[in-house]
């Protein structure tokens, strides 16, 4: 049924005539995603340009309201908060990186594998994929982070573990999908072994999901990462948006004064345009790996 | 946590577990030996998580930190209650004999049974999962068929765009932001905790009140982390729905806009949909430890971080053995409904 | 009073690029008529179908859609809904129009419930009623359309178009999908619905119609080529599409081999100028390129067959023309010696035609005059009577270079290779030599039409074999070359007497597939000269018995075969092995004598 299998990640745009401006309004998806995604990369490598403090630096007095100095002022200890935002689109990228990959190189192999051999691996690999889907994810994260020791590439690890069964169905569903049709079998009828099929014909057609799973998965392990820094299950060495809330929160004069306007702004509009600027690229991707989800199914005269 | 509900739907989203063996007997059975094999890997890997690091698994357990709450009487006990001194095949069968017969044993840092710990947060989860998967459900269905009905339009343009940015904001940041506008801004609604601390109720009327207040902030904060997810999901499926030719026999029929949208459009997205729901469900303990963090609403989220917090190990294993027992409790219901209500569907629709 | 009047319709999808799905379409449904528009698929059918529910979204309509004196186009849609099911219901082609999700009892009570306002109980006791009118069990009202074989599925979609009763019932292939047994009884049930209501029938399936409807229209690249009464349009086409439709079509009883349309499927595309057909039609001239054809009156005084109902057709040259028609054709030898001569008729007074695009054979035993005849339409040898047109102008009186021209596209495969091919040429010249003498392009020109023409016909198409010898070549190679010396000039009509004599069979199987492949491919006439009636019956689309000079039968080979009416045709057959058969079946579908 087709319509169950739609993505939650969705059609933002479904034109309701032509095909002109929904390539266009495309287009604009994946533009203003990159663009997002690329000012938080610029961000996050200028980052010495941008600010001369260092995060754990005392700059200056706590809770300073914005100044020249302090373009976003200073927190709880005297912390220049821009320093900590700017910092901490580094381990969002870089916990984006990690786990984006992670999570895609063992949910496609699962995935490839899977669909490509079929037969009794599939079915043992499907069911594993499916008891690992009935987790707690978040708890096991919680769980396994506290005993394997809060670091960031730690957290990566975790998260490739626990979070790669979509990936492992969505690439199985397309390998299966493409393993069906007939210029594959034509291709092995004319002798191609694994690879070359693989290389010709698999991996172009998958490429684009793969991409879009990547950013869905990046996109997971952001929001993650800042939860548990939020949660102080965080990597303790590093900054991240979700410890700046975190430290915020804990502070107990907060909402006292007018500390939260300078302290709390900040990251949440970081942390929520960096996860749009990835949903945004995500769904530009998505559009172009499966043309069919954004153009209604035009009736032709039968 | 809105990001959980999302890879909980591409099971829902994809068909219930094991559909592929025949019959419908048949076809539950394999789906409850998946389930019992989840809750036995789960329960397993709480076990041999803390054995797999190097040294005793109470010195895992002995944070400096938190090591104060350790008195030797506490370690004696402990060590008595895992049978440290055993091998490790004995301890792991004596384990799982404890998990069967529920005996949890007692809270170190809580100094109070653990069933007794578990069954006093349990339904304060469920209450404001469960208020929460309604609401951010029957709003989604409503808008995401309207959006879904009026697709292209400008009503649907924006909706699509409101909710793509609704599901990039986690929910703790929203839970957040609800704290801050509540606590600061309008001080009109009680922002921590599940009811006002010494009150003095005068009829049960009143207390129910105060309990609804307490609510409303977490219970909003999770419907709007919920919603944008599935208000996307909504509106694709109905679209899906609306290129079919039934479609076309519906208004063929002359049927009105109203049967039309919902019953015929609506009503192929509502079993998965359905599905979805009960799925997520399953994951409702362990999904709203954020906002209970955030207004530290006296649920099974915040007794988890507290048992992390004080590494209180009997405590965790028997919250672990409950989060698996809720998944699979949902996921099984959703299987029967599903098994129930499925009406051949795969035979009749075109792929 | 006409139920349905559709005038002028047009509606083109407005994708990109646009769709033209229908074209200038008008007929008419009488009340408690039935008619039928055939076509294949991209024909526009189902676009006519839905736009008379107003379900054609995303398209520019043109014209008129009158039902019952109101115009349905100008409707907005709350009285659309009057119309819709109340009285004009529609029984969907695909059964992915039924809701996967809903029981089919509750698809069939809603129109009542939301359309007559019913009350659940009686409308459940209505579509109770339509599900046994269809034949289906009576628990289908508690099923799911997943649990319905295809059939049934089909049956359901019937129901639920009959649940309201409508006036006018449209089906889209009510046909399609099913297997012999359900569509028989479906068409039995179509048969009993009609006596109660009007039918308009989108089918590409011509033996459906049989008995069902009474008029017929043909849709081609969304326009009327052709309607007339189903019997008449049906049994003796006018537009050469139709015809090569009909000729398409399996039948169980058909010995020849099918044969497709030349040619590409039309692309809905790309807008029609001049007539839809004209890329694959056999008779077109140039002014069917360019000038709009529409649907004109079949000249007076030919059919009605009885209905009153006159045919159109919409072709410029007013349908299907003959290449050749010959008519009292007289032919008469004198033998013996001198002073005593005898006259000996060959041919006698003979009426015959060849139309574009058709193979007529000719059959009769040794000494019947088929070759005779087959050199006389020619004009290879000379008829003491009767007339011969070319295209209508009268072959026997021209002269000169109207001749020549004529001569350009008749030709004639002689019987014996041996005897047509003179041993001291070589294959080039041979071939080359109708160029020649037609004055065709340069000597360069002329090698490379030869080298062409060796390659239609399967020879090696090099310039050793252009060199070769005709007396080196074997009988086989022979008629081949002859083949292609024919070809050459690109006639319309080519007369083959006795193509395959003396061939082995399985050289013989290989021509007559490859004449058979080149007659289609080219959209030449062809006149098979033989007395082989297997080979004919193969791959004749009309025959003509002749005996002592005369025609004494014509018809088309299943009919021949099982109900042969003239002893001549009765020897032939059992000498090539046919059971006896007596008497004079029933059923004769009358001579196409236009």
């Amino acid at each position: 049924m087709t319509a169950t299998s739609a993505p939650a990640t969705a059609t933002v745009t479904a034109p309701r005539a032509g095909s002109a401006g929904g390539t266009r309004r495309r287009l604009d998806s994946l533009t203003i995603g990159l663009a997002i995604v690329g000012l938080f990369v610029s961000a996050a490598l200028l980052a010495p340009v941008l600010t001369p403090y260092r995060a754990f630096e005392l700059a200056g007095r706590p809770i300073e309201p914005p100044s020249v100095e302090f373009p976003l002022g200073t927190n709880g200890v005297g912390n220049d908060i821009l320093t900590q935002v700017v910092l901490g689109a580094r381990s969002s990228l870089l916990i984006a990186l990690l786990a984006g990959l992670g999570t895609l190189v063992v949910g496609a192999t699962v995935g490839l594998v899977s669909g490509w051999r079929g037969g009794a691996l599939d079915v043992v690999l499907m069911r594993f994929t499916d008891i690992v889907l009935a987790l707690p994810r978040l708890p096991l994260l919680i769980l396994m982070g506290v005993y394997l020791g809060p670091t960031l590439v730690n957290t990566a690890l975790v998260i490739s573990l626990v979070f790669w069964p979509p990936s492992a169905r969505i690439v199985r569903s397309q390998v299966l999908s493409i393993r069906g049709r007939a210029h594959l079998r034509a291709s092995v009828g004319f002798g191609a072994g694994t690879w070359f099929s693989l290389k010709r014909h698999v991996v172009p057609e998958v490429g684009l999901i793969l991409i879009a799973s990547l950013i869905a998965s990046a996109g997971r392990a952001v929001m993650l990462e800042a939860g548990l820094a939020f949660l102080g299950l965080g990597d303790p060495s590093r900054v991240s948006w979700g410890r700046i809330l975190r430290d915020a929160l804990d502070f107990q004069a907060l909402f006292f004064t007018d500390a939260w306007s300078w302290w709390l702004v900040p990251p949440i509009v970081a942390l929520s345009l960096f996860l749009l600027g990835l949903t945004l690229v995500g769904i530009g991707f998505e559009q172009r790996a499966n043309p069919r989800l954004s153009r209604h199914s035009e009736e032709t005269g039968r | 946590m809105a990001r959980q509900p999302e890879a909980a739907g591409e099971r829902a989203a994809g068909a219930p577990l094991g559909r592929s063996s025949g019959g419908r007997v048949g076809h539950l059975t394999g789906v409850a030996a998946l389930h019992v094999v989840t809750i036995f890997v789960l329960v397993s890997l709480v076990f041999f998580l803390p054995r797999a690091l190097p040294g005793d698994p109470l010195n895992a357990l002995l944070d400096p930190e938190v090591g104060g709450t350790f008195t030797a009487e506490a370690r004696a006990e402990l060590e008595a209650h895992y049978q440290l001194d055993r091998p490790i095949g004995e301890q792991y069968v004596g384990y799982l004999g404890r998990m069967l017969t529920l005996d949890f044993g007692w809270s170190i840092s809580r100094q109070s049974p653990v069933s007794t710990l578990v069954a006093a947060r349990l339904p304060w989860t469920l209450l404001l999962m469960g208020l929460a998967l309604s609401f951010a459900g029957a709003i989604s269905w409503i808008v995401g068929t309207t959006s879904a009905w009026r697709r292209g339009s400008k009503s649907d343009r924006g909706l699509v765009a409101a909710f793509t940015l609704a599901r990039s904001v986690p929910d703790f940041a929203i839970a957040t932001v609800l704290l801050v506008v509540f606590a600061v801004l309008v001080p009109v609604l009680p922002v921590a905790g599940n009811r006002t601390v010494f009150a003095q109720y005068t009829s049960i009327w009143q207390e129910l009140g105060d309990v609804i207040a307490h609510l409303i902030l977490p219970v909003s904060a999770l419907t709007i982390g919920l919603l944008g997810s599935k208000f996307l999901l909504v509106r694709n499926s109905v679209i899906g729905s609306l290129g079919q030719e039934y479609m076309m026999l519906a208004r063929a029929k002359g049927l009105p806009t109203r049967i039309q949208k919902y019953r015929h459009a609506g009503r192929n997205a509502l079993l998965p949909f359905l599905t979805l729901l009960g799925v997520q469900f399953g994951f409702a303990v362990g999904g709203s430890i954020f906002v209970e963090e955030v207004f530290t609403y006296p649920g099974m989220g915040t007794l988890i971080l507290d048992a992390v917090d004080t590494r209180d190990y009997p405590l965790l294993e028997a919250l672990f053995l409950v989060l698996a027992a809720t998944v699979l409790v949902a996921n099984f219901a959703v299987d029967l409904i599903y098994t129930w209500l499925d009406p051949g569907v795969s035979a009749g629709t075109p792929s | 009073m006409n139920m349905l009047q559709v005038e002028d319709l047009s509606i083109t999808y407005r994708s990109d690029p646009p769709v033209y799905a229908v074209d200038g379409v008008s007929f008419a449904v009488e009340a408690g008529g039935a008619m039928a528009l055939i076509g294949e698929s991209g024909s526009g059918k189902s676009t006519v179908a839905r736009s008379l529910l107003g379900l054609v979204d995303r398209a520019d309509l043109g014209g008129r859609i009158v039902f019952d004196g109101d115009e349905l186009q100008a409707l907005g849609p709350d009285r659309w809904r009057d119309y819709r099911w109340g009285r004009i219901g529609l029984v969907f082609q695909s059964t992915t129009a039924l809701n996967p999700v809903l029981r089919i009892g509750l698809q069939l009570t809603e129109p009542l419930v939301e359309g007559d306002g019913m009350s659940a109980a009686s409308a459940e006791a209505r579509a109770r009623a339509v599900i046994d009118l269809v034949g289906l069990d009576a628990d289908v009202y508690d099923r799911h359309p997943g649990e319905l074989s295809g059939g049934r599925r089909r049956l359901a979609l019937l129901a639920i178009a009959l649940v309201r009763d409508p006036e006018l019932l449209v089906l889209d292939e009510p046909t399609a999908g099913l297997d012999p047994v359900t569509r028989n009884d479906v068409l039995a049930l179509l048969r009993r619905l009609r006596a109660e209501r009007s039918l308009l029938v989108l089918t590409h399936d011509i033996d459906a119609l049989d008995g069902l409807v009474d008029h017929v229209g043909v849709l081609y690249r969304g326009r009327l080529i052709e309607t007339g009464a189903v019997d008449d349009v049906l049994t003796r086409p006018r537009h050469p599409y139709t015809w090569g439709l009909l000729n398409a079509h399996p039948r169980l009883r058909n010995v020849k081999d099918l044969r497709g349309i030349r040619g590409r499927p039309p692309d809905n595309t790309e807008p029609i100028i001049g007539c839809g057909f004209v890329e694959r039609c056999t008779q077109a001239v140039d002014a069917c390129r360019t000038d709009d054809v529409t649907l004109q009156p079949v000249a007076a005084g030919t059919s009605t067959n009885g209905t009153g109902k006159v045919r159109h057709v919409a072709c410029l040259r007013g349908g299907l023309v003959p290449v050749v028609r010959a008519r009292g054709l007289h032919k008469v030898y004198t033998t013996g010696p001198a002073l005593n001569r005898r006259r000996v008729v060959a041919v006698d007074d003979v009426d015959v035609e060849v139309y574009h695009g058709e193979v007529l054979g000719i059959v009769g035993a040794n000494g019947a005059a088929k070759s005779t005849l087959g050199q006389l339409l020619l004009r290879l040898i000379d008829a003491d009577g009767g007339t011969v047109e070319f295209d209508g102008d009268d072959l026997l009186s021209m002269k000169g270079a109207r001749l020549k021209s004529a001569r350009r596209r008749l030709q004639m495969l002689f019987q014996d290779p041996y005897e047509a091919l003179s041993p001291r040429l070589r294959v080039g010249d041979c071939i080359t030599e109708p160029l020649e003498v037609q004055g065709i392009g340069t000597a360069t020109e002329r090698r490379a039409a030869a080298l062409d023409a060796l390659d239609a016909v399967s020879l090696p198409a090099t310039p050793e074999f252009l060199r070769r010898h005709t007396h080196e070549l074997s009988g086989g190679q022979l008629q081949r070359v002859a083949l292609a010396r024919a070809l050459v000039l690109e006639p319309v009509l080519l007369v083959a007497d006795e193509p395959f004599e003396g061939l082995d069979p399985s050289e013989q199987a290989k021509m007559i597939q490859l004449l058979k492949s080149l007659q289609v491919e080219r959209g030449m006439a062809m006149v098979l000269v033989s007395h082989d009636l297997a080979v004919t019956l193969r791959t004749a689309d009309r025959i003509v018995v002749i005996d002592e000079g005369r025609i004494v039968e014509e018809a088309s080979g299943p009919e021949l075969l099982s109900a042969p009416q003239h002893p001549a045709t009765r020897r032939l057959l059992s000498a090539a092995g046919a059971p006896a058969i007596s008497g004079v079946a029933s059923a004769r579908i009358e001579l196409s004598q236009p």
